[in-house]
């Protein structure tokens, strides 16, 4: 039983007591006080009337007088019985009332019984005995009174429960508003939300959560030593050291999961870039211009944060295009900004930047397309000078117009047109138990499937994603409902900023606790990197409902994401781009065994998100992962 | 004579609630003059012991007296009994009024109070001779305390209020008076001097109870009551 409720019963148990105590007293009170009048009444009474009779006598000893006297008085007066016997013992007038008493009910007479003592007095004819008189007064009245008064009495109790009520409930919120903080605290720490609360007033629980804060600061304090430990592992493991790119094998392993990301667009593009005749650039700009003009390159390569930049080597930058972009203005748009920088730092020396792009579905490997760009490349390089060749694939449909999408989207919403996929996510030790089905939304038009990678942007810029995501959820909830098996959906940065798509994510998760406690929702790291705010008042939102949370494609931005002690996440499924190739790149072996050290020390379950080769789950088990996506039986292959 | 000045106890007979209220002032004060607890069990007469204590050898001394006389009387017939009580009473204590000896206007005193003082008024001797007979064995339906209107003296205009004690041979007989001013005890039919108004005893629930314990403290309302009670406190136990 709670503290509170326990307190609540004392408090009511003892006003009961109290008060019925002080009832029972003031009714035992009462009913000896009555009792005493009546007696002393009967008794004055007696002597008066002995007295008035007695003089009557001396004046006028007709007995018939006496009679009418004792009548009149009986009449008039609140008389039970009066009697008066003569000294022989014969009645003289012996007058009764009817003793029942009306207006108070029976039970309440016997239980009471008020001990009635008959007044007594003498009456003398001169000096001769006359008779003895006795009279009993009637005890209606007072058993009304005793009646009435309890009746009071029992008001006024009830009115000081309801008063006590009402200063107890004040008291006892007063008493336990502190504690009832300390409790919340403690269940957060509980949930893995190290937060910290004000100090209360009482001394005794002011000790417990100062502890409690200072562990959650702890907490907060390593996990941010450990986020810029890890950031700064990253840079020297993955990053060039001059431009700070992905290095070559970094930004293949990026291509490689992206390929292998069932969110991911059906169609990708790639860029490269080529310095030719490096050497004779270092050359001619010294070393110093042409680091530079290698650096400016690179700035501008990194200039759109949802595109993945690297350095393949010495003179080859490669970029791969944010999602949705159109192949062709993109290639051209990127190359005319890339010549542009070149031509501002190098116009002295005409420099020969030949670009590249070729556009991908993902069912090629990062071997085939390396190999195409490397075709393209040739022929750009042939070309000479500034030339762009883009590969198309051969590709001529023309790309959805804006209406078309418009189009797309909407029916889908009213018709309800999505496909959830099935990507199980099983543990790596025990039997494999599956931990959740990720659930990729792919949308139907037109007997055509359509990625989530595809379609989001255009969701995005018709103001559709919150409507989708939520129809996504339904489609989710209702799966749990008929299939039971946890469902994991992604949630986009664009989402969980729209505070009407999270009001109504709350209220549909509330109408089915069930459901929603087998519902992992999952965020993307870059995502969150672009609004830890948002994400934070997010989570603190969803948290409650017991849905679990978590944050996917984690790792390359792992140190902007900001405070996560306080957030009470369950999981977080590390990018596969750090885990290609895994079981031979000792570099990203111990960021990622960093990386989930990290988090289970927050109590996060760390999954994988991808492996290249069914030997590397070796690898994960040595490196702390609890679980991994599967993979299906088709492994890819990097060249 | 003190039954000549005017009385006020006996004409609050009827209840006043003022008269009430002021009696209830003196009986406290009483009651802060009367400091005497329960008789003791195992001294032979506890009674004298208080006497003692409280007036003096002397009074002890009247109560033993009167304790003799009453183990003296106690197998003879009632009218020797009467005799020897009233004897015992009228010559040993004088006729006071209550405000020389009490400094109250009206006081009713017990038989040990009325010893120790050697003195008393009217009611104060009927108390005792009451007390007296009954406990000589002369059952309380006989006896009467009787409030009497007398005629003073011949020729004398004035009237005053008054107690005798009357014994009822038979309760149909004429009754004999005890008086404190008359020391012979005369039939009622020779005391065509007095005229009686009002008489009891300590039949009836209220006063035996009163006789029975003195815890309630309604008795001390009643000055009869309260006498019948304080009584009980100075170890007399007439029920």
């Amino acid at each position: 039983m709670s503290l509170i409720k326990q307190l609540w019963i004392a408090i009511v148990a003892i006003t009961f007591v109290a008060l019925g105590g002080s009832l029972a007293v003031g009714t035992l009170t009462a009913r000896q006080y009555l009792e005493q009048q009546l007696n002393i009444k009967n008794q004055d009474n007696a002597s008066v009337m002995a007295t008035a009779l007695t003089s009557q006598l001396l004046n006028d000893p007709d007995p018939v007088n006496l009679e009418l006297q004792i009548t009149a008085q009986f009449d008039v007066g609140h008389y039970r019985a009066i009697r008066l016997t003569a000294p022989d013992g014969a009645v003289i007038v012996d007058l009764r009332s009817d003793p029942r008493i009306d207006e108070v009910p029976e039970w309440f007479v016997r239980l009471t019984a008020i001990r009635e003592q008959p007044g007594v007095a003498h009456v003398t004819d001169k000096w001769q005995q006359f008779g003895t008189l006795a009279l009993e007064s009637h005890t209606g009245y007072v058993y009304a009174a005793l009646w009435h008064s309890i009746g009071q009495l029992l008001l006024w109790f009830l009115v000081t429960v309801a008063a006590a009520g009402c200063i107890g409930s004040l008291l006892l919120s007063r008493v336990t508003a502190p504690l009832r903080t300390l409790v919340n605290h403690a269940q957060a720490i509980g949930e893995r939300r190290f937060i910290v609360t004000p100090e209360p007033g009482a001394a005794e629980l002011k000790v417990v959560v100062r502890a409690m804060n200072a562990l959650s600061e702890r907490v907060r304090q390593m996990l941010a030593d450990e986020a810029q430990r890890l950031e700064h592992l990253r840079r020297q493991v993955q990053e060039d050291a001059l431009t700070g790119l992905l290095e070559r094998r970094q930004f293949l392993n990026a291509l490689a999961a992206r390929l292998a990301d069932p969110d991911a667009p059906a169609r990708g593009a790639l860029l490269i870039l080529r310095i030719c005749r490096l050497n004779e650039v270092n050359r001619d700009l010294g070393r110093t211009g042409a680091d530079q003009l290698l650096r400016a390159l690179a700035r501008t390569l990194e200039g759109d944060p949802d595109a993945v930049a690297g350095r393949l080597n010495g003179s080859d930058f490669a970029l791969l295009a944010p999602p949705a972009a159109d192949i062709e203005p993109w290639a051209r748009a990127t190359a005319a900004r890339l010549h542009d920088v070149a031509g501002r730092h190098a116009d002295a020396a005409p420099l020969a930047l030949p670009v590249a792009a070729v556009l991908y579905g993902q069912d090629d490997t990062v071997a085939n397309i390396l190999a195409r760009l490397d075709t393209a490349l040739a022929e750009a390089e042939l070309e000479g000078g500034r030339a762009l060749r883009i590969d198309t694939l051969g590709e001529t449909a023309a790309p959805r117009t804006q209406e078309q999408w418009r189009d797309i989207l909407t029916a889908a919403l009213a018709e309800n047109g999505f496909h959830l996929g099935t990507t199980p996510v099983r543990a790596l030790q025990g039997k494999n138990r599956l931990i959740h089905n990720e659930a990729p939304v792919d949308l139907l038009a037109a007997g055509v499937t359509i990625k989530s990678g595809d379609f989001l942007p255009w969701a995005a810029r018709f103001g559709l994603t919150g409507r989708l995501g939520l129809a996504a959820i339904r489609a989710a909830l209702e799966r749990i409902h008929a299939g039971d098996k946890p469902v994991a959906l992604t949630i986009s940065a664009l989402a969980f900023q729209d505070g009407h798509f999270v009001t109504e994510l709350i209220a549909l998760l509330r109408a089915s606790p069930r459901l929603a406690r087998r519902l992992w929702l999952e965020v993307p790291e870059d995502g969150i990197a672009r609004d830890p705010g948002a994400f934070h008042a997010f989570c603190l939102a969803i948290k409650p409902l017991a849905s679990k949370l978590g944050i996917k494609h984690a790792g390359p931005r792992f140190s902007a994401l900001g405070d996560l002690h306080d957030l009470g996440l369950d999981y977080i499924k590390i990018d596969a781009s750090l885990l290609h190739d895994i079981d031979g790149n000792e570099g990203n072996q111990s960021f990622v065994r960093s990386l989930a050290m990290l988090a289970h020390a927050l109590g996060l379950t760390v999954i994988a998100e991808g492996i290249d080769r069914p030997e590397q789950q070796e690898t994960l088990v040595d490196l702390g992962f609890d679980a991994i996506r599967d993979q299906g039986s088709e492994f890819l292959h990097d060249s | 004579m003190a039954t000549q000045a005017h009385r006020p106890s006996a004409r609050s007979l009827p209840c006043s609630l003022a008269l009430r209220a002021g009696w209830l002032f003196c009986f406290v004060a009483i009651s802060c003059l009367c400091v005497a607890g329960p008789a003791n069990a195992h001294t032979p007469d506890p009674m004298a012991k208080l006497a003692s204590k409280q007036y003096g050898e002397a009074a002890a001394a009247t109560v033993r007296a009167w304790r003799a006389m009453i183990e003296e009387t106690r197998a003879l017939p009632d009218h020797i009994k009467l005799r020897h009580a009233n004897d015992f009473i009228n010559g040993r204590i004088r006729f006071e009024s209550d405000l020389a000896v009490w400094r109250q206007a009206d006081y009713w005193a017990t038989p040990l109070e009325l010893f120790g003082k050697q003195a008393g008024d009217c009611e104060d001797f009927a108390i005792t001779k009451y007390v007296t007979l009954r406990a000589q064995g002369i059952p309380a339906e006989k006896l009467r305390l009787v409030y009497v209107h007398a005629r003073i003296g011949a020729g004398n205009p004035g009237q005053a209020h008054h107690m005798v004690l009357s014994y009822y041979e038979t309760p149909a007989a004429e009754p004999l008076i005890l008086d404190s001013l008359v020391g012979e005890i005369l039939p009622a039919g020779r005391r065509s001097d007095l005229f009686p108004i009002f008489s009891f005893n300590h039949e009836g629930p209220r006063a035996r109870e009163a006789a029975r314990s003195s815890a309630d403290a309604t008795a001390r309302l009643s000055r009869w009551r309260g006498v019948l009670a304080r009584m009980r406190g100075e170890g007399l136990d007439l029920s």
